[in-house]
């Protein structure tokens, strides 16, 4: 109000019933959105009463407690896919943001711009791609057949007599899913560090490069302390992600490696779809609820040390 | 630096540096094997697509060209109605999408509007908590959406990620433009229709393209609310054509392996043609996104 123009000085609030009046065509506006959120977010909110029921969706809920979750505790599978949620999004979340630091700091030094732009639009490219398109691609390229083309390179050059089964054996699966989203996702993550690069003073260079500092130098002391902020904002908001593993992995997996490639999500959707019997979707309601209440408290430190480091939260 | 050439400035405005250094030169060759890398997979799938000999291995240009597995894809009804279904739901889910977002994002902009913080509240407690997989199932199922399109287009066109996009781009826009349209008789609906949406085409083309992309590309929707094989879209179709369980009768000479590679093509053959052309406003979609920063 301070700096408002003098012809509205300081008018003090009109009463809310006239302020709702004037809004009203706003609130008629608004209902689309309120409907929308209500049923696809708030109603399946309410919906996590089953997991402390048993629930077969044919007949009515039976409420048992807390065994549900007695039961989710105690199961091996469980832990693990845990485990490997917790794992493999963390890991893929430093590789690629790495990654694309390295990848911007590079662009950032292209000096022909027309280079720069066609590069740039290469790299970009397969983030838009399904997860669907990308496993079809790898199916086919790491195919341990004749048909793909990676281990036939392998054989040919004599690093390997057999083929490799890289998406089909538990200990290559991992870094092959790592390599998968690199390819994926490291060029448009270095979309926010462009931006935050193109925002440096060139000025500070030239200065720099007067008091005699060379291109590492620079690179050092004045690029990579200027994507400081922008790297732990990536982090802060990446990580509050992490347990929305699902896609990328349930395409990528098979009976040969679900010990490394089960994740809370893929564990949900197969004991509830693909279990054989009746589901009880209590049960895969409380592995859910477990998984949201995680994310939660994930989402809550990572907004509280976004709050810290650039004052202003992620939500 | 006032002496560079005109041709030079980009170099100009940092150190004067040797036009081809060690370092400049190692570099482009960085970026040219980089590249090389991301395209590699998809060349090779280009190509097998187009060739109808089954000795693929190392070959990087097609031994027997021919255009077989693109006809076992087209002609086969079982295919062409997933690519319906793929563009029905695209272009009808990115409209519900664009409309849902822009509608909250102006209501989210009127400062003194009662009750504004606690909307803002609301949508944003999504993004912080969720009922989960099953829950959200079981609504579907209750609501009679499962196995009907209405499930994969509704679910995802509200989208609380994109409205904030777009109420980053609203905010942008003078204040004064609404007082003035109000002033000159405007009801608030005229307002958005008139002076806002037409102001707003970067961000609509942006953040549209964002729905857009998401809406073809969607497996997982599929995957948990449709089971009729009648409404599959075509990454659904895609994929079980890769795991083997179902491929179309290879015709006229077209083996299982080129079918294959030619599905993966016609999957992702929309975008590539529209990408060169609309690559900026998905830069600008992810610059909205850092305008609070």
């Amino acid at each position: 109000m301070e700096n408002a123009p003098p012809t509205n000085i300081k008018i003090p609030k009109k009463p809310l019933s006239i302020r709702l009046l004037k809004y009203k065509w706003f609130y008629l506006m608004f209902i689309p959105v309120l409907a929308f959120v209500i049923v696809f977010y708030y109603t399946p909110m309410v919906g996590i009463r089953y997991s402390f029921t048993k629930y077969n969706l044919i007949r009515d809920p039976v409420f048992v407690g807390l065994d549900q979750f007695k039961r989710l505790f105690s199961m091996p599978n469980f832990w693990s896919a845990f485990y490997n949620t917790l794992k493999l999004s963390i890991v893929k979340l430093l590789l690629n943001t790495g990654m694309a630091v390295v990848l911007s700091l590079l662009l950032h030094e292209m000096v022909n711009l027309k280079t720069k732009k066609l590069a740039q639009t290469i790299i970009y490219l397969p983030h838009f791609l399904s997860w669907v398109v990308a496993a079809s691609v790898f199916q086919l390229l790491l195919s341990p057949t004749t048909a793909g083309l990676f281990n036939q390179v392998l054989l040919k050059l004599g690093i390997i007599d057999k083929g490799i089964y890289f998406l089909g054996k538990s200990s290559w699966w991992t870094p092959t899913y790592y390599v998968i989203n690199i390819w994926k996702d490291t060029g448009w993550g270095t979309v926010i560090f462009m931006a935050a690069l193109s925002a440096i003073d060139p000025g500070v260079y030239e200065a720099a490069s007067i008091d005699g500092a060379g291109r590492w130098q620079k690179m050092w002391h004045i690029t990579l302390p200027a994507l400081a902020a922008t790297i732990l904002t990536v982090l802060i908001l990446n990580l509050a992600k992490v347990m929305n593993l699902f896609e990328s992995a349930f395409v990528l997996q098979n009976d040969a490696v679900m010990d490394k490639a089960q994740v809370l999500q893929t564990y949900i959707y197969y004991q509830t779809f693909n279990s054989g019997g009746i589901p009880d979707y209590g049960y895969t309601t409380a592995v859910g609820l477990f998984k949201s209440i995680v994310g939660m408290i994930l989402v809550l430190v990572c907004n509280y040390a976004s709050k810290k480091v650039r004052g202003r939260g992620i939500v | 630096m006032k002496t560079t050439p005109a041709g030079e400035t980009a170099v100009g405005r940092r150190a004067p540096r040797k036009k081809y250094s060690l370092f400049r030169v190692l570099n482009g060759l960085f970026f040219l094997v980089f590249c090389l890398m991301i395209l590699l997979p998809l060349w090779k799938v280009l190509v097998d697509s187009f060739d109808l000999t089954t000795g693929y291995g190392m070959k990087l240009l097609p031994e027997k060209f021919g255009i077989a597995g693109y006809t076992s894809v087209f002609t086969n009804k079982s295919l062409y109605i997933p690519l319906i279904n793929s563009v029905i739901t695209t272009l009808s889910g990115t409209t519900f999408g664009l409309l849902l977002s822009t509608l909250g994002a102006y209501v989210l902009i009127q400062e003194d509007m009662p009750g504004r913080g606690l909307f803002a509240f609301f949508l944003l407690f999504t993004m912080i908590f969720q009922g989960g997989m099953i829950p959200t199932y079981i609504v579907l199922r209750k609501l009679g959406l499962t196995n009907t399109l209405w499930s994969v287009i509704l679910l995802p066109a509200i989208n609380v990620y994109n409205l904030v996009l777009m109420r980053n781009f609203f905010d942008g826009i003078p204040k004064s433009l609404f007082e003035s349209a109000t002033l000159d008789g405007c009801s608030p609906l005229q307002t958005f229709i008139r002076i806002v949406l037409p102001l707003s085409k970067a961000a609509l083309a942006a953040i549209g393209l964002m729905y857009a992309v998401a809406y073809w590309n969607d497996y997982t929707n599929y995957k948990l609310y449709i089971t009729k094989e009648l409404l599959y879209n075509f990454q659904m179709k895609l994929r079980s054509i890769m795991m083997g369980s179902d491929l179309p009768a290879a015709n006229s000479g077209a083996v299982e392996n080129t079918v294959q590679n030619a599905a993966v093509i016609v999957a992702i053959l929309p975008f590539m043609i529209l990408y060169p052309l609309l690559q900026r406003y998905f830069v600008t979609g992810i610059n909205l996104g850092a305008v609070k920063e």
